[in-house]
């Protein structure tokens, strides 16, 4: 039997359902899919977009019209009916290819379990599910976002997604549309003429073509307008540079518990995280600079709303009084710094397992997992750090038994984003989980025998050719190791 | 190997010959820069990554470089870089000061106020830095030679300011070379920089007075209006660092551009009800509270933009905007 390489799991994101229909799920993106795993055997549930087969890839008109099953298809489906030249070609390759995206950068979960946001990357799509009870995906909305987004975090109680973008931005979209059609709202028009005359341009050219400006816009009157968003949003806030975090945080009024002030916190490519009131974003209350290179993670720990944790391509994290702007630490991750180390932090996660805060820290391309004790004052303590099997891609708790779900990456050498294994591992290492020991002075991890691990590892995920070409190679390490992109590069300067 | 351009030759032998000239105690009098040698295309691309220098946060900024005559006497006292502090918080910036004909028109009207201008781009940010030298540098010898005031400074001759081209006025203006200024300049200066980016590493919140927008770059393609200076987002910016009361001061020649301006602080007679912009944060100043700011006159006719306006007969538009207090946050 020939072992391929799975497609790693760039998200997981694990949910625990408390109340009347108790549930606990896996959620995790590989490529273009969306899994469900049961929470605790490990048994895949379903996947989105649900898998084409290839015998049946032909008579997708059929399925398209088949009720209830127009929430599951993925969009470029219906646009295959149209031509059925395209279908006539397909194969059962072409098929698992169609998606019109390769990769699903980001997951959410929602507060109480119910739904899931998540990205579409090529086509810049936010996408709300409804989790079934039987772990199934049900597509509610699929907005398309005029900029690729960087980040998504969800406010108001899980009612409202915040969607940071690469130019910068920072929308607001509903969780759920209403009901009713939207209606962009009718902008004054204006009559088009050019903004320049004769009194502000005086270069020949300039003139020129200013000239042919009124020319044209008397000949032609052509109203080009750019397609507005077709969906309920709101523009939050903008920095000038690449936006690369997001962080909504809600802190009660003093004394007064029931009373809470709302903050959105946003991290840039320029060092800068700016701390503003939410929704009211256009009050800028302070910014916490410190970074000295692009920030790429926020972290405002649920057990402690008052510190942020912020990490980027320095050497080190920060941490913050953010309301303040004060530096509380500087808390290094790199043993021996050195000119040649090219640190970019790839994800900062706090949880709590009872009175113990944890904060766990992995960079971009490294294989260890840094552990780190949050004390009340704020202050993170370093623990002996986690080495896994590949490199860390992301990290999910299971609060109430002191564990935690690690992404590794099986397909690149450990410590490289370039360099892939000669070999895939059998079975193929997708997640790990462990777990803290108890009754131990420092924090010590122990890997956890449970089923859940194995079985979600031992049926994979979908295959990647052992025999992917140079190229085809960099644009999948490129889809997943990004960060590194962020690093200034200074050019010619005048 | 091929010798460099012309111009860029000529460029670099003025320059060597200048800072010669600088470094020498030349007695009598001093030159100011002649603009002619730093001209530089009136566009620069905000969104690149400019080799730029910043400070960490405005704590680590070093002003006492830029306000020699406003430095702490006492040493001991430094800033989170190091730097010796300076006496008075900056609280005037020009936002694209371009040559700095705001700067020094401003530069007496309010000797005790420290005033900063802000350009992108590095040939005219040259001009402008040794331009406030030499002004200095002629307030000092006029100073302590004030008997002998007949044969310091002279003037530059004839020659050299209307060598400029069209602009005679350009390369120093009669009153700034002649007599005493209150202030001696020292109150003014200029840095580099992207202020779209990085204006909040250089003021702390409320920190700033008085903003100045003088003929923005109008950035005349729909497709470039992300670029433009004055923008929602980036008023939420200016209304950081401006303190309640201060004021926002546009000027532009361009009415497209001025309805812009209006659109984008205030509404303009528009009956669109926008609830929670950042429009709340300004209200715009009546026009015969302006009659009687003299910065607008500078900011009018002392720039080297308005000049050219003047000269080309073209309009100007000037709004202004003051800053109002932060509303209260919902119960």
């Amino acid at each position: 039997m020939t072992v391929r390489f799975q497609s790693p799991f760039q998200c997981i994101q694990y949910l625990e359902k408390q109340g009347t229909s108790s549930r606990r799920l896996l959620i995790a993106s590989s490529g273009g899919k969306i899994y469900s795993y049961a929470g605790e055997t490990g048994q895949r549930l379903s996947s989105w977009p649900q898998d084409v087969d290839p015998s049946n890839a032909n008579n997708s008109r059929e399925i398209d019209t088949e009720p209830g099953s127009q929430d599951q298809a993925p969009p470029e489906k219906k646009r295959k009916v149209s031509s059925s030249v395209e279908e006539t070609v397909q194969s059962s390759k072409s098929a698992a290819k169609a998606l019109a995206w390769s990769s699903i950068p980001i997951l959410v979960a929602h507060p109480n379990d119910d739904y899931l946001v998540a990205l579409t990357a090529e086509d810049k799509c936010v996408r709300v599910f409804h989790l079934q009870d039987d772990g199934t995906f049900e597509q509610l909305s699929e907005r398309c976002m005029p900029k690729r987004p960087c980040s998504i975090t969800l406010a108001d109680d899980g009612n409202t997604i915040l969607c940071g973008d690469k130019f910068g931005d920072v929308y607001s979209l509903p969780l759920l549309p209403s009901k009713e059609p939207y209606v962009a709202p009718k902008l004054p028009s204006r009559p088009k003429v050019p903004s320049a005359t004769a009194l502000t341009v005086h270069s020949k050219r300039n003139l020129e073509s200013l000239e042919q400006q009124l020319r044209f816009s008397q000949t032609e009157n052509s109203t080009e307008e750019k397609p507005a968003l077709n969906f309920q949003h709101q523009l939050l806030l903008g920095h000038l540079s690449l936006l690369t975090d997001v962080a909504y945080v809600s802190v009660p009024l003093d004394g007064n518990s029931s009373q809470k002030r709302n903050y959105i916190l946003t991290a840039d490519r320029d060092e800068h995280i700016r701390v503003s009131r939410y929704p009211q974003a256009h009050i800028i209350e302070n910014y916490c600079l410190g970074h000295t290179t692009f920030v790429s993670k926020l972290c405002v720990p649920p057990c402690a709303p008052e510190y942020l944790i912020s990490g980027g391509g320095d050497d080190y994290l920060l941490v913050w009084k953010w309301a303040e702007g004060r530096i509380l630490q500087k808390v290094p991750l790199v043993e021996q710094p050195s000119e040649t180390t090219q640190v970019a932090v790839r994800g900062i996660w706090a949880t709590s397992f009872g009175p113990l805060n944890i904060v766990l820290v992995a960079l971009d391309g490294s294989s260890q997992l840094q552990c780190f004790v949050l004390g009340l004052d704020g202050v993170l303590t370093a623990q002996d750090p986690i080495e896994m099997s590949g490199n860390v891609l992301d990290v999910a708790s299971i609060g109430k038994d002191s564990t935690i779900i690690v992404s590794v990456d099986g397909i690149r050498e450990k410590g490289s984003t370039q360099e892939w294994r000669a070999n895939p591992t059998s079975p193929s290492s997708l997640i790990a989980t462990l777990r803290v020991k108890p009754d131990t002075e420092n924090l010590e991890w122990e890997p956890v025998t449970e089923p859940l691990a194995t079985n979600v590892n031992s049926a994979g995920s979908s295959d990647i050719a052992t025999d992917t070409n140079t190229k085809g190679r960099k644009e999948l390490n490129d889809s997943l190791y990004s960060l590194g992109n962020l690093r200034k590069k200074h050019g010619e300067d005048d | 190997m091929s010798a460099p351009p012309p111009k860029r030759q000529r460029r670099e032998q003025y320059r060597k010959r200048a800072a010669a000239a600088a470094s020498k105690e030349t007695p009598g009098r001093v030159k100011l820069p002649q603009k002619k040698f730093y001209r530089q295309r009136a566009h620069a691309n905000p969104f690149s990554d400019h080799q730029l220098n910043y400070p960490l946060s405005p704590a680590h900024m070093d002003w006492s470089l830029h306000y020699p005559g406003f430095v702490d006497p006492d040493a001991g006292e430094t800033n989170l870089a190091g730097a010796r502090k300076v006496l008075k918080d900056v609280e005037i910036v020009d936002i694209g000061c371009g040559f700095g004909g705001l700067l020094v028109g401003l530069a007496p009207l309010l000797p005790e106020t420290l005033m900063v201008g802000m350009e992108i781009r590095t040939q005219v940010m040259e001009y402008l830095e040794n331009r406030i030298q030499a002004l200095r540098t002629q307030q000092k010898k006029l100073k302590n030679a004030p008997t002998t005031a007949t044969e310091s400074p002279a003037p530059p001759t004839p020659s050299e300011a209307s060598i400029d081209g069209a602009a005679p006025d350009s390369a120093a203006t009669p009153e700034t070379s002649t007599g005493l200024v209150a202030g001696g300049y020292e109150n003014i200066s200029a840095l580099r920089s992207n202020t779209m980016k990085f204006l909040p590493n250089f003021f702390r919140r409320q920190q700033l007075s008085k903003i100045f927008i003088c003929f923005p770059d109008p950035h005349f393609k729909a497709r470039k209006h992300k670029a433009r200076i004055i923008s929602e987002n980036l008023n939420a910016e200016y209304a950081y660092a401006l303190r309640p009361g201060g004021l926002l001061y546009t000027i532009t020649d361009v009415e497209e551009y001025h309805h812009w301006v209006l659109r984008h602080f205030r509404e303009e007679g528009e009956q669109q009800a926008s609830e929670g912009g950042v429009k709340d944060l300004f209200e715009r100043v009546s026009d015969e509270e302006l009659a009687n700011d003299p910065c607008v006159e500078v900011m009018r006719e002392a720039t080297e933009e308005g000049k050219k306006v003047t000269r080309n007969k073209g309009n100007k538009y000037v709004a202004v905007f003051r800053r109002k207090a932060d509303p209260e946050w919902p119960a």
